[in-house]
């Protein structure tokens, strides 16, 4: 059987041979960790994907989420997967034994949800946010709180949500206005209405644990003034069985491009008065808490991401190998010449090589920063902590701003190879893509992700991260270039790679200049050179595996896909930095037109 | 009730393109994924439902190499007890009887009611399960469809025959059954089974630990040997449909009808 989800060999080849995930059960922390384990867990993992996952995300686009009397029914075909994923462990697979998790590698737990989010990324977004509110219970909640949810959040038996956007407060947080009292008893009467809540009401699981920000009374204005609370769907007895409904209400659902399986809805707190949470983390500390899940919460929109790009290229790869369409541009005028597998067409053997290299770079990026988060927790040495710290910091809007957009134009390719067939209903290609277009917009923009970029992270520590991440890219230039056949690609990285320093410097002297704005109005720009130098450098990478693999010990099937790898990072290479390289020139030109135009001579008034 | 279920490593064809090898006699195996043959699944499936009901323990079995061990560990991260990889270099290509020879020592170390093995493999040939019951001198039934437990002496089991037709049949115990699939649906496999089994020992027995005289198996025992292995070339009738989807199906429930297919 052919492949739609994921490429089990490529996925395989960047966890053992590149990232080489199975040293980390060296550790006392990851013991259990070892390949096979791991293997079987992606073996178990893409069973469930492919047999149970992926028939429902037809159906849940078609069926959608109904909304009727203040309650939301999840699309009927979700039920039943969403019992085998809760019952299977998979909600928290890296988190601590203790509250429900199942202690293992953040890096394997993005390739199990890579294929995951490949079958049905609408479904993934009712774990994924569960356990992103798990973690918030986990790093800020008390013992009591603690003990109250976070087994049942953590394991999925109830689901999960974060209440952050209103009307007036989307992108600036800030200017939220939902209040919360402090009562007698401790606990806070919260009152406000939230939009575009995911999985915000539902019935897949019997109760919903919602994080909510809001400002105590007499908080400070603007985000110092912000807290977090948590605020039980129906609430818990103190011994753990459920009580009366909270008073928090869903008063309605969007009607969406995509992800019509999850509901948006808006959230009435506190309508009768009697919407009733506690205190999550420390008061007007809120938004640094929020911020802490919402960097795990941005590498998990990437992985969502990688998840529709991955599966959109399988499903163009297999029908361009099928589709039999024109003759071979060779074929001159001979009218008797065949028709070719629609993959001999130079065109779509671009569009093909383009979402294989995206893909492949992404897939490496994201199991990288696993890794790095993973080496993180089993370091005991603070300075190889802060190193890995640092470099999830630094690539996290690379992860989530980059590769969101890349993944959407894989999408848009995968729908181009299929032609007329992709957009239509019959192929998954357009689904793909609509429901790949949330990425770009949710956990921030990739707009604000170019201002984190450019404005926070680039300048940490005096731009050290920088510095430090190009220190890393430069390493495997040095081996790539040891390497006979890869000097030439390793020269073209490393080009790349000087001219990103240039780039990065001038623009961050500009960003805090009187010419800021113009500087910003080329952050996404920058953010865009620099995902693609990173590519570059993940490709490179790999191909020095697969040089050396090729040169001594491939296996016959593994030919093909070892040489695939150095055709990607030669493509790469030669096709797309030199584009990038124009993009740099163009945002050192920092051209002065997008600041300078007048409101009015955008004209259409 | 203490239930054996013997399973196969088979490579995965859901991960693979299968293609024969070059001098024609096997398959390409460089580089192949495998996984535990689709029967044996459900007939594990099966041993636990009927372990979970009744009690006992399930036991999986396999003769194979070392790497065999990951079917093994895979069937107890589902839910089966034990494990044993039955595993010597005088075992390698043996033939089904030279199985069932293998299999047959290991049963006869323990002491087990129930005896099961997947209907086929998608390698295989179907025989190692009624060859068994023979070495034991024990009842056997195959293509099991289902399974009800009577007594601690005997079950009812029923069996799939040509036509869609079925048969029930009252076997004694101990009795080799082989399983076809349909018979259950197989659990998945959840994150708390693999770790619950990561770091188990699974014991390993030999031929000399099994007192099998070396020349009884492998090659050396082997009298049915394969000599081609080939994809057909594509026969005459063939017909490719054509058109939109709705057309394929009507072009496809009018070829049905009159070739007699559905009425």
């Amino acid at each position: 059987m052919t492949q739609i989800l994921t490429d089990r060999r490529d996925v395989d080849f960047v966890l053992f041979e590149q990232m080489k995930v199975d040293k980390l059960s060296k550790h006392e922390r990851f013991k259990i960790a070892n390949k096979k384990t791991l293997k079987l867990i992606i073996s178990e993992g893409r069973n469930l994907a492919i047999n149970e996952l992926f028939p429902a995300h037809v159906a849940g686009d078609r069926e959608g989420c109904k909304f009727e009397n203040g309650k939301v029914i999840a699309p009927e075909s979700f039920r039943k997967p969403y019992k085998l994923f809760q019952e299977g462990g998979w909600v928290s697979l890296a988190e601590d034994i203790e509250w429900g998790g199942q202690g293992m590698p953040v890096a394997i737990t993005y390739a199990a949800n890579e294929c995951f989010n490949a079958a049905n990324c609408t479904f993934m977004m009712y774990p994924e946010l569960t356990h992103g509110a798990g973690k918030l219970i986990e790093k800020f909640g008390t013992d009591k709180q603690k003990s109250l949810y976070l087994k049942n959040v953590f394991t999925g038996k109830w689901g999960g949500t974060m209440l952050l956007t209103e009307q007036e407060a989307g992108s600036d947080v800030g200017a939220i206005s939902t209040s919360a009292v402090k009562n007698y008893d401790g606990t806070y009467s919260i009152t406000g209405n939230k939009i575009f809540i995911s999985s915000g009401e539902h019935d897949l699981t019997e109760n919903i644990i919602h994080a909510v920000l809001a400002r105590v009374e007499g908080a400070p204005a603007g985000t110092k003034g912000i807290s977090l609370f948590l605020v039980p769907r129906i609430r818990v007895n103190d011994d753990g069985t459920l009580g009366e409904p909270n008073d928090v209400v869903c008063t309605g659902i969007e009607d969406k491009m995509g992800i019509h399986g999850n509901p948006s809805c808006s959230l009435s707190l506190g309508d009768k008065g009697n919407c009733k949470g506690t205190l999550l983390g420390k008061e007007n500390k809120g938004l640094q808490a929020m911020f802490i899940m919402m960097n795990e919460a941005r590498l998990t929109v990437g992985v969502q991401a990688l998840g529709c790009a991955t599966a959109s290229y399988l499903h163009a790869l297999n029908y361009a190998r099928e589709r039999r369409q024109g003759k071979s541009l060779m074929s001159g005028k001979d009218q008797n010449a065949p028709s070719i597998q629609i993959i001999g067409h130079p065109d779509v053997r671009r569009q093909l090589l383009t979402m294989k290299v995206y893909v492949e770079g992404i897939r490496s990026l994201i199991y990288y920063l696993g890794m790095c988060i993973d080496q993180m927790h089993v370091s005991d040495n603070e300075d190889e902590k802060a190193k890995y710290q640092g470099l999830v910091d630094l690539l996290t809007p690379v992860a989530k701003g980059y590769v969101t957009d890349k993944a959407f134009e894989v999408c848009n390719h995968g729908i181009q190879v299929f032609g007329g067939y992709g957009y239509i209903k019959d192929y998954p290609a357009e689904q793909l893509l609509r429901d790949c277009r949330i990425t770009l917009i949710y956990e921030g923009t990739n707009g604000i992700q170019a201002i984190d970029f450019l404005g926070r992270k680039l300048g940490m520590n005096k731009g050290k991260l920088f510095y430090d991440l190009l220190g890393e890219i430069k390493k495997t230039i040095t081996k790539a270039g040891q390497a006979a056949g890869l000097e030439g690609l390793a020269a073209g990285v490393e080009k790349a790679v000087e001219k990103l320093k240039k780039t990065a410097g001038i623009l961050m002297k500009a960003a805090v200049s009187p010419k800021a704005l113009n500087a910003f109005a080329f952050a996404h720009p920058f953010l865009e050179v620099t995902g693609d130098v990173i590519m570059s450098w993940m490709l490179l990478s790999r191909a020095v595996i697969a040089d050396d693999r090729l040169k001594t010990k491939a296996g016959k099937k593994d030919i093909p896909f070892y040489e695939g790898q150095i055709k990607s990072v030669e493509f790469f290479v030669e096709s797309i930095l030199p584009v990038t390289s124009g993009k740099m020139d163009s945002i050192l030109a920092m051209s002065a037109s997008i600041v300078d135009i007048q409101d009015s001579s955008f004209g259409g008034k | 009730m203490e239930i054996l279920v013997c399973i196969k490593m088979v490579p995965d064809t859901a991960e693979n393109e299968i293609e024969p090898n070059s001098d024609g006699t096997d398959i390409e195996r460089d580089d192949l994924v495998y996984s535990v043959n689709e029967w044996d699944n459900y007939a594990v499936e099966e041993a636990i439902q009927i372990r979970d009901n009744i009690g006992g323990s399930v036991t999986v079995v396999t003769a194979g190499d070392e790497n065999s061990e990951e079917i093994l560990r895979r069937e107890m991260a589902m839910g089966a007890d034990k494990g044993i990889l039955l595993s010597d270099e005088a075992f390698l290509n043996s033939d089904g009887k030279g199985i069932a020879t293998i299999l047959r020592a290991e049963i006869e170390k323990g002491k087990y009611d129930l005896i099961l093995t997947g209907a086929q493999a998608d390698d295989g040939a179907a025989q190692v399960g009624g060859m068994l019951a023979a070495m034991l001198d024990i009842p056997y039934a195959s293509l099991v469809s289902s399974i009800e437990i009577i007594d601690d002496t005997r079950i009812k089991v029923g069996r799939e025959i040509e036509g869609g037709n079925r048969e029930m049949n009252e076997i004694d115990l101990p009795c080799v059954l082989s399983i076809q699939t349909g018979i259950n649906e197989p659990r998945y496999v959840g994150i708390r089974g693999i770790r619950k089994v990561a770091s188990l020992d699974i014991p390993v027995h030999n031929a000399s630990e099994l007192n099998i005289s070396p020349d009884t198996v492998g090659e050396a025992g082997s009298m049915v040997k394969k000599i081609d292995y080939f994809v057909p070339e594509p026969g005459e009738g063939a017909e490719i449909l054509e058109g939109s989807n709705e057309e394929i199906i009507e072009k496809l429930v009018d070829l049905l009808k009159s070739n007699g297919g559905i009425k």
